[in-house]
This record gives C-alpha cells, sequence and structure tokens, in this order.
C-alpha cells in the first residue's frame, strides 16, 4: 500500500505545480497590433510607439501576459518601433521593449527584428496575402524566460467595401531558453475595421493564443482578448489606435488599455523601384 | 479512393480552380487608366468621376518637386511617387458615392475626391 502510494503523492504534486509551471505567451504585450497587408512603401520610414497598460491583470509571474517572473498586474508595456519600406513589397523593422512592473522604473525588456512582405498586388488574389518574420532576443528572465524566439505569420486581409478583415495566424517557436525542446505554438491576431471618417473610426480586434500546436491548453487557460479601439489619422499625419481589452478566459487578463501612435514619412530609397506586377519583391 | 473522399477532392480542386480564376478575372480592370497629377501642391483634376460597378485602374502622376504619398482613406490604398515619377491604383469595382484620396505627406494639399456614378 505505502509503495503505490509514493508514486500517487508524486502525481499529486506534478499536478499541482504544473499550472505555476511558466506558459509561454503566444501573445505579445508588446505588440497589440493587427499587422495589415499593406507594407511601408520603398524610402519610407515609419516611428511608432506601442503602448499597453494592464490595469486588471494576474498577481503571479508566468501567467496571462506576464512569461516571466514579474506579474501582468499593473505592468506597463512600451515598445519602440522603427520601419523602413526596402522595396514596395517588403519592409525591415527593429523594436526596442520596455516594461514598467508596478512600482517598479522601465527596464529595457528585449529587442526585436523582423520582414514583413506582401505578395502581389491589392486584389490581384482574392484574398491579399502577406507574410511576417520576427525574432525576438532577450536575456530578461523577468519578463520572459525565453532568450531566443522565430515569430511566422501569414497575413490575410479582405477589404468588403469600407469594411477590412484582417487574420495574422501566429506561429512561434522557441529557439533558446525554456521550451526550447518544445514545438510551434499558436496564436492570432484579427481585426474587423469599418473605415469610416479618416479622423477617428470604430473597430474591434482579436488577440488569443492556444497553447502548442501539438498541445493545446484546456479553453480556460488559454488566452483570448477582445478590444473595441477607435483609430484614426490626427490633422497633422499621426496615425493612432486606441483601445480596452477584455480577457476572455480565467487564463487572460481581465483589463488592458492599449494605446498606439505612428508616423511615417519618406527619407530615401536605397533600392530600384519594384518592378510592375512583380509578386516578391 | 472512396467516393467520399474523391467528393471531397473534388471541391476541393473546384474551389481552388474557382479561386484561382476570380484572382484572374480581378486582375484585368476593363478600363483604360483614369489620371490624376499632382503640381503645384494641388491634385488635378480634384474630383474625378469614374464608372460604378466596375474594376479600375488610377495612374497617379507626380509633376511636383518633392515625394508624395498618394493615399485614400475609404478605399484602403496607400503610394508613395516620387518626384517626375506615376503609380498605378488598382481599384475593384466601387458601389456609386464619394471616395476620398490625398498626399499623406503634405497634409496642406487639398484633399480630392473619386466618384463613383
Amino acid at each position: 500500500m505505502k509503495l503505490s502510494r509514493a508514486p500517487l503523492l508524486l502525481r499529486l504534486l506534478v499536478l499541482t505545480a504544473l499550472p505555476a509551471l511558466p506558459c509561454r505567451a503566444q501573445v505579445d504585450p508588446w505588440e497589440f497590433e493587427v499587422y495589415p497587408y499593406a507594407t511601408n512603401q520603398r524610402g519610407v520610414a515609419e516611428f511608432e510607439s506601442d503602448n499597453a497598460i494592464v490595469e486588471n491583470g494576474h498577481q503571479t509571474g508566468g501567467e496571462a501576459l506576464a512569461s516571466g517572473t514579474v506579474p501582468s498586474e499593473r505592468t506597463f508595456y512600451n515598445a519602440y518601433e522603427f520601419t523602413y519600406g526596402l522595396t514596395d513589397r517588403i519592409e525591415a523593422a527593429v523594436y526596442l521593449k520596455m516594461a514598467q512592473p508596478n512600482d517598479s522604473g522601465l527596464q529595457w525588456a528585449g529587442d526585436n527584428f523582423r520582414l514583413r512582405g506582401r505578395l502581389f498586388d491589392e486584389d490581384v488574389l482574392p484574398v491579399n496575402v502577406g507574410w511576417y518574420a520576427e525574432l525576438e532576443w532577450h536575456k530578461t528572465p523577468q519578463f520572459d524566460d525565453a532568450q531566443r524566439e522565430l515569430e511566422l505569420r501569414p497575413i490575410l486581409e479582405k477589404d468588403f467595401g469600407r469594411l477590412a478583415v484582417t487574420a495574422n495566424p501566429i506561429f512561434e517557436k522557441v529557439l533558446a531558453g525554456a521550451g526550447h525542446n518544445q514545438g510551434f505554438e499558436f496564436g492570432y491576431d484579427a481585426e474587423v475595421a469599418w473605415r469610416g471618417a479618416r479622423l477617428m473610426s470604430p473597430g474591434l480586434e482579436f488577440y488569443g493564443g492556444t497553447g502548442l500546436l501539438d498541445h493545446m491548453d484546456p479553453v480556460r487557460g488559454q488566452q483570448h482578448y477582445l478590444f473595441p479601439v477607435v483609430w484614426g489619422e490626427l490633422p497633422c499625419g499621426i496615425e493612432y489606435n486606441f483601445g480596452v481589452g477584455k480577457g476572455l478566459t480565467k487564463g487572460s487578463d481581465q483589463t488592458i488599455f492599449k494605446f498606439n501612435i505612428e508616423l511615417e514619412r519618406f527619407i530615401g530609397a536605397i533600392f530600384k523601384a519594384s518592378p510592375n506586377n512583380g509578386w516578391f519583391f | 479512393m472512396t467516393p467520399r473522399k474523391k467528393f471531397t477532392r473534388n471541391i476541393f480542386i473546384f474551389s481552388v480552380l474557382s479561386s484561382l480564376s476570380l484572382g484572374q478575372a480581378n486582375e484585368g480592370p476593363s478600363a483604360k487608366p483614369l489620371e490624376i497629377d499632382l503640381s503645384n501642391h494641388k491634385f488635378s483634376p480634384q474630383v474625378l468621376p469614374v464608372p460604378a460597378g466596375r474594376p479600375l485602374q488610377i495612374r497617379v502622376v507626380n509633376l511636383s518637386k518633392e515625394t508624395i504619398e498618394f493615399e485614400s482613406f475609404s478605399l484602403n490604398r496607400e503610394k508613395v511617387v516620387e518626384p517626375g515619377k506615376s503609380i498605378t491604383v488598382r481599384l475593384p469595382a466601387l458601389k456609386a458615392g464619394s471616395y476620398d484620396f490625398f498626399d499623406d505627406f503634405h497634409q496642406d494639399v487639398p484633399e480630392g475626391a473619386i466618384v463613383a456614378k
């Protein structure tokens, strides 16, 4: 009897410990942004700041938006993104990611480098298709226990008159750090936006993560968020997107405010014009 | 191959072919490109009438000495045009109505409209 009880206790201990293990982040708190099909045109530079504050989150690290030891509750996630249009169909971007945990100063949280492109011209395919490849690196276990990650997204967009529907399925793989021996994780960013007025228009954004592709988390442990947003362009040319997010599952943080701004300008092209009717470059 | 699998396969092939043909159909706007020029910080014509219900192409010519970004918020289009160069904007069949366009790099350039009738 004693012999059989030991493995049972061990099993119970493991089961109790499992929820405390840091879960991987298929929802990136530095990037509450849905990527459209259109890329920055050749020679155009864009400066963007993405910001999110978790107003009502989790008190323990490794839960919901927090992938490291710092809890998400009252954490301010702040990212700066510089994007440059290499060709008319491909852009490159670098990110500086910062975070300010509750009652603490702003700290460096990591960097990203990404390439994004669009295939063909608008409306050549029934659905406009783009691609996205990103490398993340950080040695900041307080914010993310993975050191290097690869993120791949197809970008799908379709306009129905003034209504634009965009979806970014996300496939993420840890290359170094905790979880590097696991497979791809799945997440999504999506948006339904109404192009009403240039100054201010409404939209609905969706963000979520379901866990590993071959081993999905139970639904209550998954993260799913719904953000009603307003977005548009101010008369000075600054574009903005503001929204309040609501977590839809227990595994999600409950209330998040996001505010993104961006400004683009032509600074000069380094490559020749893309060929007409081209599909990749 | 079971009849069910065969049916599924046929449906898949049909869907792919339909999508491709739809893509082909979208590829060729029938009309000759219409033209909008920009010079002296002004679009010309300021109001461009176009036929509704038909895909079309608009050629944008930048006759100014500055790089511009031809943008239409309502049509979800933005393209950079360098000085002395032109670009072509493809548009799907439009419902009757008015659609804005402007130079996103120069907010002082008066906004124009594409009017589909």
